[in-house]
């Protein structure tokens, strides 16, 4: 279960979530709840914490928060009369919340554990999760495990399918691969790299569901238990509502039906068109779009600032500047970005003992990098200005920095404006690496959405197209202001 | 009165020592010319009177002011002294009239309108009167030297250095730039003037140095040093150029 081991129990819980709290905006309301008696939870309003993505369990549909998670935790609130208000935080920003007491409670698809015990009250378990190997619809073949021998299966990495695979491809002489995510593995499956999958159940149940191509040919294997979780010692009264509301939706076959719309109900009629796709996905890939632009923004004017900073450094006469200002961009022009934006969103906390948001992140990543190649730029452009010129304005008495200012880099500019254009589109297309870190940018929001609807070329050649149309717009723009300001 | 005093003057450019001991007086008004076979010194010489090079060793005193002295503002002391390029350097993305008002403006000496004005004068007195508001791109070369002359002198200094200020010229345009020069001289400046026009400073100087291997070899009047070289490298020299 992908969820097994990202918990941790930060003392930096309340600062992070205060900052996830200012950049959500939202607001913690979870003091006026707790003061009521412990019977009443009619007529309260509580604020349950969760996933962003993990169908069928949370995802989005037309921009609405939908899955079995969302189906329960707004039945049973409607089945005990309380009302819940649902913010989609991703799952550590979820648990780090429900700590500091910024939600009520959780329900993200989470495995219940006994180190999560220590620090969450659990309500009964509502759902049993566990492995399952599917393979393509048309693959006749493969119909157990037995069949596998000499093939290679795929799960995804770090996952329990992937702990189960492994620990009976010897028993049946299969190899492993791993892969990052669903939707990838499911492509993997269907173009004939790997023969099977091993996923999560309910995962897989929703995929095929979803038409992805592939069918389950094993029973589930016994996994683990999902709960709906409270902070230790808080709300008792929400967990004993859930708990009953949960008791009778199983009675009265809600809570069956419920699950048979994500993973037993037959496919709905064709999926929507070309068009029905772009239609539904435009929005949240509009706001994917939205933060790629501010990334690329922000990451631009700090790699601005750096590049003529150490630019500057390195044609000075200071030995000491020159070292400093190679040393910077040795170290991020030698490293892969991506190492970079790892090494600062998951490497930096655990070195500093500091969190640091997605955001923060990717653009210090980004500016760092984009400043280390501003830096030759701005150098490149000062040294390309004949020294002629600073003698010429040196001989006429004029200090360093005037001679610079009016005579040098009025020039260095106009040599060095189209590396900076060309510096600005690279940084615009580096953004889509963040997607790593869950910067939710528009490469992110696109796999978001194949990672549910499973049409994943149709996505992603809308993604390429609105990169391409911004990147060409601003392309031109930039251009235009080159020639205008630039003659 | 000394204007330049240079004692024990050596440069090096690494292991290269380009000038191997030079001493020069020149006085006000006078009009001292260098001549010399290429790579002899005579533009690192020029550059070391305003420090454009930094001296290795030995002392320039120029209009007052001790080079060696760490604490002379070169700024200031470059005000005094106009230098003149083989290759211009006018400013291109300035016009004529921005290029020669620069220095005024930004060391405020003058007032914008101030300085608009005596740019004016100047560029009249260097025959371009017509040229304020063309760049430097669209000039010829003799233009372009009569320009950086009035941009130099735009900071009104005492001394004038010309560095080959007529080598990159087509020869039809070395007449127009050597007259500015002569009239400079007709009017007192003191200045000294690397050049290969043996013609011009046989008639303008009032004393020829010639050097060779980062030495003075010898110096005199036009008439000394061209009618009765006394030397067998100069003699050698004149015998080519001549």
């Amino acid at each position: 279960m992908r969820k097994l081991n990202i918990f941790r129990a930060g003392k930096l819980a309340v600062a992070v979530t205060a900052l996830l709290a200012l950049a959500g905006g939202f607001v913690g309301v979870s003091a006026a709840a707790a003061s009521q008696p412990q019977s009443a939870v009619t007529g309260e309003t509580y604020v349950i914490g969760t996933d962003t993505t993990f169908a069928p369990f949370e995802y989005r549909e037309n921009g609405e928060l939908t899955g079995i998670d969302m189906d329960l935790i707004r039945d049973i609130a409607a089945n005990q009369g309380f009302t819940v208000e649902i913010k989609s935080l991703g799952f550590d920003a979820a648990l780090q919340a429900l700590q500091s007491n910024q939600v009520d409670g959780v329900i993200a698809g989470m495995s219940i554990t006994d180190e999560r015990k220590l620090v969450f009250d659990f309500s009964e378990p509502y759902f049993d999760s566990g492995v399952q190997m599917a393979v393509a619809e048309d693959n006749t073949e493969i119909i157990g495990y037995s069949d596998l021998a000499g093939e290679t299966v795929v799960a995804k990495r770090g996952s329990e399918g992937e702990t189960f695979a492994n620990s009976i491809k010897d028993e049946y002489d299969f190899t492993v691969k791993a892969l990052a995510d669903s939707a990838t593995m499911y492509d993997d499956v269907k173009a004939g790299n790997s023969v099977a999958v091993f996923d999560d159940y309910p995962v897989l149940a929703y995929g095929i569901n979803q038409n992805n191509g592939l069918k389950s040919v094993t029973e589930k294997e016994q996994g683990s238990s999902y709960g709906f979780a409270v902070n230790k010692g808080q709300n008792p009264e929400l967990l004993a509502a859930f708990n009953a509301g949960l008791a009778e939706l199983k009675d009265s076959g809600e809570y069956q039906a419920i699950l048979d719309t994500y993973l037993e109900q037959p496919a709905p009629a064709a999926a929507s068109g070309f068009f029905g796709l772009l239609g539904d996905s435009l929005p949240a890939l509009m706001k994917g779009l939205g933060l790629t632009l501010l990334a690329t923004g922000l990451s631009i004017l700090i790699a601005l600032v750096l590049g003529v900073l150490f630019g500057f450094f390195k044609v000075s006469e200071s030995r000491v500047l020159r070292g400093l200002a190679s040393g910077y961009v040795s170290i991020f022009r030698g490293t892969p970005l991506l190492v970079q934006a790892f090494f600062f969103y998951f490497g930096l906390p655990q070195l500093t003992g500091q969190s640091i948001d997605v955001l923060t992140a990717g653009v210090l990543t980004l500016s760092l990098n984009a400043g280390a190649y501003m830096t030759e730029i701005v150098r490149g452009g000062i040294q390309s200005v004949d020294p002629g010129q600073t003698e010429a304005g040196r001989s006429l008495g004029l200090g360093y920095v005037t001679t610079m200012r009016r005579v040098v880099l009025p020039q260095a500019v106009k040599i060095m404006t189209p590396s900076f254009i060309n510096q600005f589109v690279m940084t615009l297309k580096d953004t889509s690496l963040l997607a790593v870190i869950g910067f939710a940018e528009l490469t992110y929001q696109g796999q978001q959405i194949y990672a549910s609807n499973f049409r994943t070329g149709e996505t992603l050649l809308i993604v390429a197209a609105l990169y391409f149309i911004v990147i060409n717009l601003l392309t031109m723009l930039s251009n235009k202001l080159d020639k205008r300001f630039n003659k | 009165m000394s204007k330049i005093s240079v004692k024990g003057l050596r440069k090096s450019f690494g292991s290269n020592e380009v000038l191997k001991g030079l001493d020069v007086e020149i006085t006000e008004g006078e009009v001292v010319c260098v001549i010399g076979p290429s790579g002899s010194g005579k533009s690192t010489f020029l550059r070391c009177l305003n420090k454009l090079d930094e001296l290795s060793a030995g002392t320039v005193i120029v209009d007052g002011f001790n080079l060696s002295d760490k604490t002379v503002d070169l700024n200031e002391v470059r005000q005094h002294i106009g230098m003149v390029f083989q290759h211009f350097n006018l400013f291109p993305h300035m016009t004529v009239l921005q290029n020669i008002m620069l220095a005024p403006v930004e060391l405020k000496k003058q007032s914008t309108a101030d300085a608009r004005a005596t740019a004016l004068k100047l560029l009249d007195r260097v025959g371009l009167a017509d040229k304020a508001s063309a760049r430097p791109a669209q000039l010829s070369g003799g233009q372009k030297q009569r320009v950086a002359i009035a941009r130099s002198l735009a900071v009104n200094p005492d001394i004038m250095l010309f560095d080959e200020a007529t080598s990159a010229l087509d020869p039809e345009m070395v007449g127009e730039v050597l007259q500015v020069i002569r009239d400079l001289a007709a009017e007192g400046m003191t200045m000294v003037v690397v050049t290969h026009e043996m013609g011009f400073a046989r008639e303008v100087a009032d004393r020829v140095i010639f050097m060779a291997d980062g030495v003075i070899v010898e110096e005199g009047t036009p008439a000394e040093l061209f009618g009765n070289p006394q030397q067998e490298r100069t003699q050698d020299f004149l015998s080519k150029v001549l």
